[in-house]
């Protein structure tokens, strides 16, 4: 056998990625996933302007149509100008990166707190597990939009209030997924195996337990930023979301929205490509996880 | 109708010619059925037997049609009647499917709709090959039902498949497959799952119909034993070939292919009680890395160059040519009668009357159930009839046990009979609602939290199922490393050595100890099972039906490390299991259970020379073995009843035939009536109440 691993030394990880791979779409959304990051990461470096800087707009510039040229920078906005003169390019790769930090950071706070409570309320069991679950219900069965815009306007606008009203709504999800995952998996023979080996219980729940709730979770994980995404573009749209200095791509295509009857499409258009663009991504990838994750679909 | 020739003796029911079917995997094609011929006459039994992955049940599948993607049968002939099938349009295939072919499964759980009541399913199955109203679909069904032997057929119509039991459900999908009174039946592992003296029941019922219709069957099992005492002829197969094939007496008393004969010599019944068994080395060879030669030339005593070079032909044995062997080197001497070849046995010093048990259980038992609304709220609840009483399930019903140091005891008992609950009881990892624990002498409950944690460690488990009981996503290393580390009979720059030494004991290669569970075959898995157990250096293990989800030849590996590690390390067993053939050849002491109490305990000795409890009787006289070809079976009638709702007195007084009165109204007490010989029976009182 040659230096690389064989076959059937690979991990499980290993092995999913294999799997993941197989399916074309799937491997479309890593790459439209990727783009997508890619750009927000390095927004500073392919953007011609600081939508943030005031002092590089030009109001003389509102609402140039795609491929006009800027009468002072020397570029060309090949997306368009929204009202502000902020060329809509920058604006969009700059807006990605406060949803995608907004939508993944209220994704992962909500994940560890739900899995928290959900290996609580398993782990604990009789009362304090029956608390917490009704709690779970009845976040649940609250209408999503109606209890952010609640939250929100209690704490205001702001990044920071927008991913808190995020982690508060989502929490649940998490804790019942993990909690009912953890009590499957706490009745298999391992566990009893490691509790015949004196093996303490909290060790048992995040040394054995966890790691075999984490696959769906990780589905969940993965929808659950589209749907940060979705929500906080939603927010921000109804003008409850982030600051007007700081636009994310739901307050971009609000603020195009009243241009849109006087055919000045783009300014609400191309946002709502890139929304779409970067949700349908991480949906293809939540997909295909979810599947190759689960035993039930698996060749 | 068809030009099929009229039925004569000289077509046979079944010819399968040269069949071949891959799977085509992303790991390659693997050739699981590879070149299998045969012939089947009218009216005969085909017992088709071997490991898992040797390729019989998609034999049986292909035969079927009835292979999925991504396997496909791509060679040879099936012939059925003279018809050939695998070029058949899959419309005319599906006319013969469940009308004149018809197969049994496995699980019949799964076979049947567990929406849908019995007799839909049956009037369905009826009226897909005939033109008949749903009266008579009905009437037809019924009647087939009675003919199965099955009692009051009109309530198993009438039930959901969840309202039978596993045996009933069973017998209603064979009467399914007898609906259009087939020609042939091919049977998947029917009985697998199902209890011995259940197991036997079936078998006779299904070889006194296939006597009376003259169908063709075609039994595929990993037990040589069930289809020695059902079959006419059996092929064994391997890795894909049937390497022998013959009568049932040609195959098991002259077995000519060493696999043949190394499957025999596994069997604990046919090694010495108590010594080490005769295994075929190794396991069977991955299908994606065939050997080019004969497939079981790297496990073969006899296996020479010729054998490594290109595959045995199946040839004829030279005296008897309808037995034929595919082998360079058939064995023609007889087999060697298992005493004089047996190893001696060890010569081990019985546990002592006075010996410390290591663990003694007294009045011990288990309930479960609901206790919920309890209290006040609940009295007031149920008062109102707003809750129903609790229902409550005696799992394990005031049981003493005790294993002394280095002693093994078998506990045997068919499915309900608490001998699992008993089991984790004794690993501590059930606490019992009612009795006493006393480990080492003491009282669990008088522990302190040190000694709990040495007492846990000092009795460990080796669990039934080697996938569920190793975490999945762990690697070797750390299932076998972690709890030594935490309780420090290892450190952190010893652990790598201590972990390889544990694996080295229990039989595998130390450098496979940073793969994960899902790299290793079933044997491998529960080698690693026992290897955990060792490392925190027990004194006993408890085992749960440790081998009965292995193959037979992997399982006499298990059994022969189980005996050297008791030699070796002097540790004591409790040895859970329903196969008595393991327990009689591994335990000095002997337990019976039925659905939650002990009804006999006696020396292995003593117990199967002089069983004296009816039950231990029937289930001694329903073990198959390949010695007893049995024609009839002396089944004890009826099924197991539900724990939830047991019989009133001695249990088993509804399928005692020496059943009395007393039986009903009084619970025997467990008495002794030999020396360390005790049965919980009314029959034994009078005898021997002066003792």
């Amino acid at each position: 056998m040659s230096a690389a691993k064989s076959y059937d030394e690979r991990s499980i990880w290993w092995l999913v990625a294999a799997d993941f791979l197989h399916s074309r779409i799937a491997v479309g959304g890593l790459v439209l996933l990727a783009v997508v990051v890619l750009a927000a990461l390095l927004a500073p470096w392919i953007t011609p302007q600081n939508p943030y800087d005031l002092l590089q707009l030009d109001v003389l510039d509102a609402r140039l149509p795609p491929g006009s040229h800027s009468s002072e920078g020397g570029y060309t906005y090949w997306l368009g100008t929204d009202g502000q003169g902020r060329d809509l390019y920058s604006a969009i790769v700059y807006g990605l990166r406060i949803s995608l930090t907004v939508g993944v950071g209220s994704a992962l706070i909500a994940a560890v707190v739900g899995t928290l409570v959900g290996l609580v309320a398993a782990y604990a069991g009789g009362k304090v597990d029956a608390l917490l679950m009704r709690l779970v219900d009845l976040l649940l069965s609250f209408p999503t939009i109606l209890m952010a815009l609640m939250i929100l306007a209690y704490v205001g606008k702001g990044v920071g209030n927008v991913m808190l009203t995020l982690v508060l709504l989502e929490w649940a999800y998490y804790a019942r997924t993990a909690r009912g995952q953890a009590l499957v998996e706490a009745r298999r023979e391992y566990v009893d195996a490691a509790r015949g080996q004196g093996i303490a219980r909290w060790r048992i729940v995040t040394g054995h337990i966890l790691p075999n709730c984490l696959p769906p979770l990780l589905v969940i994980g993965a929808l659950q930023i589209a749907r940060a995404i979705t929500l906080e573009a939603t927010l921000s749209f109804l003008g409850l979301g982030v600051p007007i200095t700081e636009p994310s791509l739901g307050l971009l295509i609000s603020n195009g929205y009243q241009y849109l009857l006087s055919n000045e499409y783009w300014i609400s258009f191309f946002p709502g490509v890139a929304l779409l663009a970067a949700i349908v991504a991480i949906n293809l990838v939540g997909d295909q996880l979810r599947d190759v994750l689960n035993p039930r679909l698996q060749k | 109708m068809s030009a099929v020739p009229v039925q004569d003796l000289e077509v046979p029911t079944l010819e399968v010619r040269n069949l071949q079917t891959r799977f085509h995997t992303r790991a390659g094609v693997l050739p699981v059925v590879d070149g299998v011929s045969f012939t089947l006459g009218r009216g005969k039994v085909l017992g088709l037997v071997g490991e898992s992955g040797s390729g019989k049940s998609v034999t049986g599948f292909s035969i079927m049609g009835l292979v999925d993607p991504p396997g496909k049968v791509e060679g040879g002939q099936v012939l059925f009647q003279g018809r050939e099938l695998t070029q058949l349009p899959a419309t005319e295939r599906r006319e013969l499917r469940g009308n004149r072919i018809a197969m049994i499964f496995q699980d019949p759980m799964a076979t049947l709709n567990p929406v849908l009541r019995v007799d839909t399913q049956m009037i369905e199955a009826v009226k897909a090959h005939q033109r008949v109203s749903t009266e008579e679909a009905r009437r037809h069904a019924r009647d087939t039902l009675g003919r199965m032997g099955i009692p009051s057929p009109e309530e198993r119509l009438r039930a959901y498949p969840h309202q039978l039991s596993g045996g009933m459900r069973q017998r209603v999908a064979i009467a399914i497959a007898m609906l259009h009174g087939p020609d042939l039946i091919i049977a998947d592992e029917p009985t697998t799952a199902l209890d011995v003296t259940i197991q036997a029941q079936i078998l006779s019922e299904v070889q006194k119909l296939v006597r009376e219709t003259g169908t063709s069957l075609i039994w595929i099992s990993h037990d040589l034993s069930v289809v020695a005492s059902l079959a006419d002829e059996i092929a064994v197969m391997y890795a894909g070939r049937i390497v022998e094939h013959g009568t049932v007496a040609d195959v098991l008393d002259h077995p000519q292919h060493p696999y043949t004969r190394g499957l025999i010599d596994s069997l604990p019944s046919a090694n010495a009680r108590g010594a080490r068994l005769r295994q075929i080395q190794g396991m069977t060879p991955s299908l994606l890395d065939m050997p080019v030669g004969c497939a079981f030339a790297p496990r073969c005593p006899h296996a020479d160059a010729a054998c490594e070079q290109r595959p045995g032909v199946s040839r004829p044995r030279h005296d008897a040519p309808w037995h034929e062997v595919r082998c360079f080197h058939p064995q023609r001497d007889t087999l060697v009668p298992a005493v004089s070849a047996a190893l001696p046995a060890t010569a081990r010093v019985p546990a002592q009357e006075q010996d410390v048990p290591l663990i003694a259980l007294r009045q011990v038992a288990q309930r479960f159930g609901a206790t919920l609304p309890p209290g006040a709220v609940g009295r007031t609840l149920r008062s109102i009839g707003l809750s129903k009483p609790p229902v409550v399930t005696h799992a394990v019903d005031g049981v003493d046990l005790s294993v002394r140091p280095g002693e093994v005891v078998g506990l045997v008992g068919e499915s309900g009979c608490g001998k699992s609950t008993l089991g984790r009881i004794a690993a501590g990892l059930l606490t019992p609602t009612e009795g006493e624990v006393i480990v080492g002498g003491k009282p669990a409950t008088s522990l302190s939290g040190e000694e709990q944690l040495a007492a846990r460690l000092r009795i460990q488990m080796v669990f039934q199922d080697p996938y569920a009981s190793l975490n999945p996503r762990l690697r070797v290393s750390r299932i076998v490393g972690e709890a030594a580390l935490l309780h420090g009979l290892t450190d952190a720059s010893g652990q790598d050595d201590y972990v390889c030494a544990q694996l080295r004991r229990a039989g595998l290669d130390p450098a496979l100890r940073h793969r994960y569970p899902h790299q290793f075959s079933g044997g491998q898995r529960q080698r690693i099972g026992i290897a955990r157990a060792l490392a925190v250096q027990p004194s006993m293990l408890v085992c749960d039906e440790a081998v009965a989800a292995l193959d037979v030849s992997i399982q006499a590996q298990i059994l022969n490390l189980f005996m050297d590690l008791r030699d070796q390390l002097g540790l004591a067993y409790l040895f859970i299991s329903h196969d008595l053939g393991v327990i009689e050849h591994l335990c000095d002491r002997v337990v019976v259970m039925y659905l939650g109490r002990v009804v006999e305990s006696a020396p292995v000795a003593e117990l199967f020379a002089r069983p004296a409890h009816p039950y231990t009787q029937a289930l001694l006289d329903e073990i198959p073995s390949i010695d007893a070809r049995r024609t009839t079976f002396s089944a004890i009638r009826g099924e197991i009843p539900s724990p939830i709702a047991p019989p009133s007195g001695c249990h088993f007084h509804p399928r005692c035939p020496k059943a009395m009165p007393r039986c009903r109204a009084e619970v025997p007490q467990l008495r002794g009536i030999a020396v360390r010989h005790a049965t919980a029976c009314h029959l034994y009182e009078a005898t021997y109440d002066t003792n």
